[in-house]
């Protein structure tokens, strides 16, 4: 049962991001739970960027997937009350990082089976960003446990994020006048409307089942040698070579890659941040939108600021393009690092150990 | 070997950091004991690790732990190994 769902699952995000970007998304952007947050930003108004504003369905089929298997499996959970603002800091962190290196660490998975050799530098920072917050985890870091609302508005709070994907989809479905959508530029590169949403639907579905995430899968790796969800990473990747070069969209190098630049600094440095911040927050930017669709507040929180992470990056000129990172962005990212290793330092429980009579 | 076919005992704690400390304590009692991720069964949150015991172990053990001061969540809860897929 293990491995039927660890390929299911690798080749649904890792043949379906093939075939996302022949349907029609930008090159190695089939699934991005970063620039496709970054769009949907771009579509609510949180930034200016005509380019970028699109509500990604891949994203409200993630949540609405996990919603759907979680709800009829018995196994949504509304839960929350974990510190919700410092997630909200740590999301919106997760994304500076990411939009910085122009991806999520599952975006870099795809950037290098796509032949991205960027993807490498940026994946390498990312694992050492993991690797860094274990370090705060064995230190003590813990924001507390989440509590279950088993009844009263707790109860429906648990729902908020499914339904808010329910709104935005209605919303894409019907090009509805309170959303922006791009006339030009990645934005306006996307996949039918209806595919996107079922390989969101699949995919999200799976991931949820799976409790697939790469923070999670280093972290385990590190403390427990456990190797369950980074054997998924190694399907999507081979699924998504294969992909690439069934249908001639491998091309290797570093430079004029799709979506991406060769400041090397950077992008070790943005995917660093990603992951500092995603063992802080209990998980990358994909496993965030997964959990608030099976009823985790806290996740929600942690997506919210996800979005507000896009804003500030775009608001500020933090977010890089092919054409590299700007100060603002390098600024961006020291400081997050900064501010992601204070939060470790500022939530550490310790124990009393009991002393010998 | 661990045969992951049979049931399993798990002692969850609320945070790694105690997780941690729970896997030296018992070691120093000589309660055999090995941390794994949380299991699914026990909630969708993976945030944390647990510590798999056999069965005659878990109220040694959770003894060992509370006079050490380690806290903890969920004591000795049975996972049924055929369930488990991972």
């Amino acid at each position: 049962m293990a491995w039927v769902l660890i390929i299911a699952t690798g080749v649904v995000f890792g043949l379906g991001a093939v075939l996302l970007v022949k349907a029609g998304n930008p090159g190695n952007y089939g699934f991005c739970a970063a620039c496709h947050l970054r769009d949907i930003a771009g579509a609510l108004g949180i930034h200016q960027v005509a380019t970028l504003q699109y509500v990604r369905p891949e994203i409200l089929g993630f949540v609405l997937g996990a919603f759907a298997l979680a709800k009829t499996g018995g196994e949504f959970r509304p839960r929350g009350g974990s510190k919700p603002l410092v997630r909200f800091v740590l999301g919106a962190l997760m994304v500076i990082g990411a939009l910085v290196f122009l991806g999520c660490p599952l975006r870099g998975i795809l950037r290098l089976a796509g032949g991205d050799l960027n993807g490498i530098t940026g994946l390498a920072g990312f694992a050492f960003g993991v690797a860094s917050g274990t370090v705060f985890l064995k230190g003590g870091f813990n924001l507390g446990r989440a509590h279950a609302y088993s009844g009263g508005t707790g109860r429906w709070a648990g729902y908020l994020a499914a339904a808010a994907a329910l709104v935005l989809l209605v919303g894409v479905a019907t090009h509805a006048a309170w959303l922006k959508f791009s006339a030009q530029g990645p934005g306006a590169q996307h996949a039918p409307m209806f595919f996107s949403l079922i390989a969101g639907l699949a995919a999200g579905g799976l991931a949820w089942r799976t409790r697939m995430c790469l923070s999670g899968g280093i972290r385990d790796f590190l403390l427990v040698r456990d190797t369950y969800l980074l054997k998924i990473y190694v399907v999507i990747f081979a699924a998504a070579v294969a992909g690439n070069l069934a249908f001639g969209t491998f091309k290797l190098g570093f430079a004029g890659q799709p979506l991406a630049h060769t400041a090397h600094l950077w992008n070790f440095l943005g995917l660093y941040l990603t992951g500092l911040a995603a063992v802080l927050a209990g998980g990358c930017p994909l496993r965030q939108l997964i959990m608030s669709g099976e009823g985790s507040t806290d996740a929600m929180f942690t997506v919210l600021g996800m979005l507000a992470g896009a804003g500030i990056s775009h608001g500020l000129n933090a977010a890089a393009s092919g054409a590299g990172v700007p100060v603002g962005g390098q600024i961006a990212v020291v400081a997050g690092i900064v501010v992601t290793a204070a939060i470790g330092l500022a939530f550490r429980e310790t124990i009393a150990v009991a002393r010998e009579a | 070997m661990t045969d992951k076919a049979a049931d399993f005992w798990v002692i969850t704690f609320p945070s790694v950091h105690h997780a941690l400390r729970a896997e030296k304590v018992l070691a120093a009692a000589g309660i055999a004991t090995t941390l794994i991720p949380i299991p699914r069964e026990l909630g969708g949150s993976c945030e944390g690790l647990a510590a798999r015991l056999a069965e005659g172990d878990v109220a040694a053990a959770a003894a060992v732990l509370t006079a050490a001061g380690v806290p903890m969540v969920k004591q000795g809860v049975r996972i049924k190994g055929k369930s488990i897929w991972r």
